[in-house]
This record gives C-alpha cells, structure tokens and sequence, in this order.
C-alpha cells in the first residue's frame, strides 16, 4: 500500500514521507524521505531509506534502526531526530 | 596585513548555472586551488530552487512555472523551496579547518549570517539571526540560507531579499488548495520583508552587493578582492551544469 504523511518535526522542520508498505507482514517496501530538514552528510538519506527497506513497521524496531544507521555513520540532522522520522513513518500507516 | 578572499560577481545566470557555479567554487577550493570565495549572484530568469530532499513535485507547480518563464533546479544544500526574483543571492565557500569558521554546523550558520547582518546594518536596517536558518527584521524574514559540508569543505548561500511579489512567489510554489493558498499568501505577507519594504525606496543591486561586502570584511577581519572564476572552475560549471543541473535526472530525484 502506498502511503504519505506530513509531519512537523517539533522545533524542527517539515518532514514529508512517502511510504510504500506491505498491509499483509507489515514491513517497508518503499521509502522516500522528503522535506525541507539539513542531513550531513546529504548521501545518508539515501543511505537510510536502502537501510529501512523490509524493515518491520514496528516504532522500537524502527527507532533503534534509525538511532543505529546515525550513530555508525556519524550522521547529522537539523530540523530533523531520529524520533521525528520514526513518527512521520508511522503517520503513513492507515 | 589582512588576509585576502575572493570575491565574484555573477550576475542574471540561469538557475542551473547558479548552482553548477557554487558547485564548481566549492571544488576548486577543497583541491586548495582558490582562496575562500564569497559570491554575490542574481537569476535570470526568475527561479525556484527546492531543498535536495524536497519533493520537486510536491514544491513546485512545474506547468505554472513554465507558464511564467520561471526556472526550477534541486539544490545542493538542504532546506527549503525559495523563490528567486529580487533578491541578492551570496555564497560562501571556505575550509572547514579554516579559524574563523565553527566546527559546529549551526554555530557556523550564525557566524555566516553575522556577515549578513553586518551588511544589512550598513544599509541601516538592524536584522538578528534566528535559528536555524533565517535573518529576521522586526520578527519578519529577510534572509534564508542553507549550508553543506563536502570534502572538508563549507558552501553557505543564501538570499537578502531587496522586494518581494508573494503573490507570484505562490503561483509557482505547489500549496494544497486555494482556501490555504489565501491564508498562506496573507500569512507569509506578515511574515516576510524586504530591504525595499524596510527603507521605503528602492535600493540598487550594486549597493546592497557593496554593503555586503563590508558586511563580510567585517565579520570575518579579511578583504575582499575582485577576481573571476578561473578555467578549471568554468569547465567544471559547465559539467556540473551539464550532469546534474539541468537533468530531469537529479531535479526530479525525489
């Protein structure tokens, strides 16, 4: 199922998610991660949403994933954490 | 004796040149081929650059803007879809090692916008940044700017804007319906200003780029000395141009 959600990080930025899941084992076919936030370096949103790609749609799991891809590529956000992103996936769900 | 940066006037490039040249200065000076480099720029035609993560088709009305002869190109640099018009466009391109740049990205945003508001006081507009990325006067945007780090190296631009026409801004500019469209005009009519508007003249390109430069002399202790893009930065504009810019490719990546 291909979803979108809108969501303003607190404090931050506007972040647009665009999701394509499957309803069935509820995992992450799909991601594309938008919105006017600052990453650097810039290649690590890609590298994110290859990284999330048949990840289960779970909030814990997918925090952990997220605080983990951060960390091992010293990864940093403006506008945009780790708990915001996690929020705007779930936004999708239906 | 201070030390020496270089300073470039490019004026009414399209939006593909304009950031294919940031691009290029940023290159060069990473390889330490050219001293930093501050840039005052303009567009033309008018143009809307979009964040590198945004959406282009969430950002931009691509048939109104082809309607209108407005350019559109994805940026280097996160943040923002920003509407380019009347405006003085700067950028900044420096070591991430050198001394007067913070290692810390936002303390660095704030010690660029310093410039900035230095040269905005030259004008006698008195301006404050506010995180993360704006310049406001009197709680009204004047200034947005975003950077990126690559190769060790720090590419800031921004915008001063000298008037703004935001109804145009938003014919251009993708918002939901026209109910919001409305709404939005109204609120971002409160919400941003302009040197023009500020002054209540018209102020020339030439001494907002002149208040400018004292602006950041003054804030980095250096001088400014005219030069022009040397031809290893003029063939790589030319490629970036060619490969990045002005594809379908990267402008519709997301």
């Amino acid at each position: 199922m291909k979803s979108k959600s809108v969501y303003k990080i607190p404090n931050g930025k506007l972040l647009k998610i665009f999701l394509d899941y499957d309803e069935k084992n509820n995992l992450i076919n799909d991601i594309s991660i938008t919105g006017d936030f600052f990453a650097y370096p810039e290649e690590v949103i890609d590298l994110i949403e290859n990284d999330l790609i048949g990840t289960k749609l779970e909030k814990s799991i997918l925090l952990k994933k997220i605080n983990l891809i951060i960390k091992e590529n010293d990864i940093k956000f403006i506008g945009l954490n780790a708990k915001g992103l996690t929020q705007g996936i779930f936004m999708c769900l239906k | 004796m201070k030390e020496q940066w270089r300073l470039l006037h490019t004026e009414n490039n399209s939006a593909y040149r304009n950031m294919a040249i940031d691009w290029a200065v940023l290159k060069a000076n990473s390889e330490g081929k050219i001293p930093p480099t501050v840039r005052f720029y303009t567009w033309k035609p008018s143009a809307i650059s979009i964040g590198y993560f945004q959406s282009l088709n969430e950002e931009i009305d691509i048939d109104i803007c082809k309607k209108y002869g407005v350019d559109y190109v994805r940026r280097i640099t996160g943040g923002g879809a920003v509407y380019h018009e009347n405006e003085l466009t700067y950028s900044i391109v420096i070591p991430e090692s050198h001394p007067q740049i913070p290692k810390n990205i936002m303390e660095s945003y704030g010690r660029i916008c310093g410039a900035i508001i230095k040269g905005l006081k030259h004008l006698s507009i008195e301006s404050s940044y506010v995180p993360i990325n704006d310049i406001i006067v009197d709680g009204k945007k004047i200034s947005g700017n975003a950077q990126t780090r690559k190769s060790k190296t720090v590419l800031q631009h921004g915008t001063v804007l000298t008037d703004v026409n935001v109804n145009k801004m938003f014919s251009c500019l993708r918002v939901p319906d026209e109910k919001i469209k409305d709404k939005l005009i109204a609120d971002v009519k409160q919400r941003v200003t302009s040197i023009k508007h500020i002054l209540g003249e018209e102020v020339t390109f030439a001494k907002v780029a002149q208040a400018m430069k004292v602006g950041f002399e003054e804030e980095f202790n250096i001088e400014l000395e005219e030069g022009s893009l040397t031809k290893q930065e003029l063939e790589d504009t030319m490629r970036f141009e060619k490969e990045y810019f002005s594809t379908k490719e990267w402008n519709h990546k997301k």
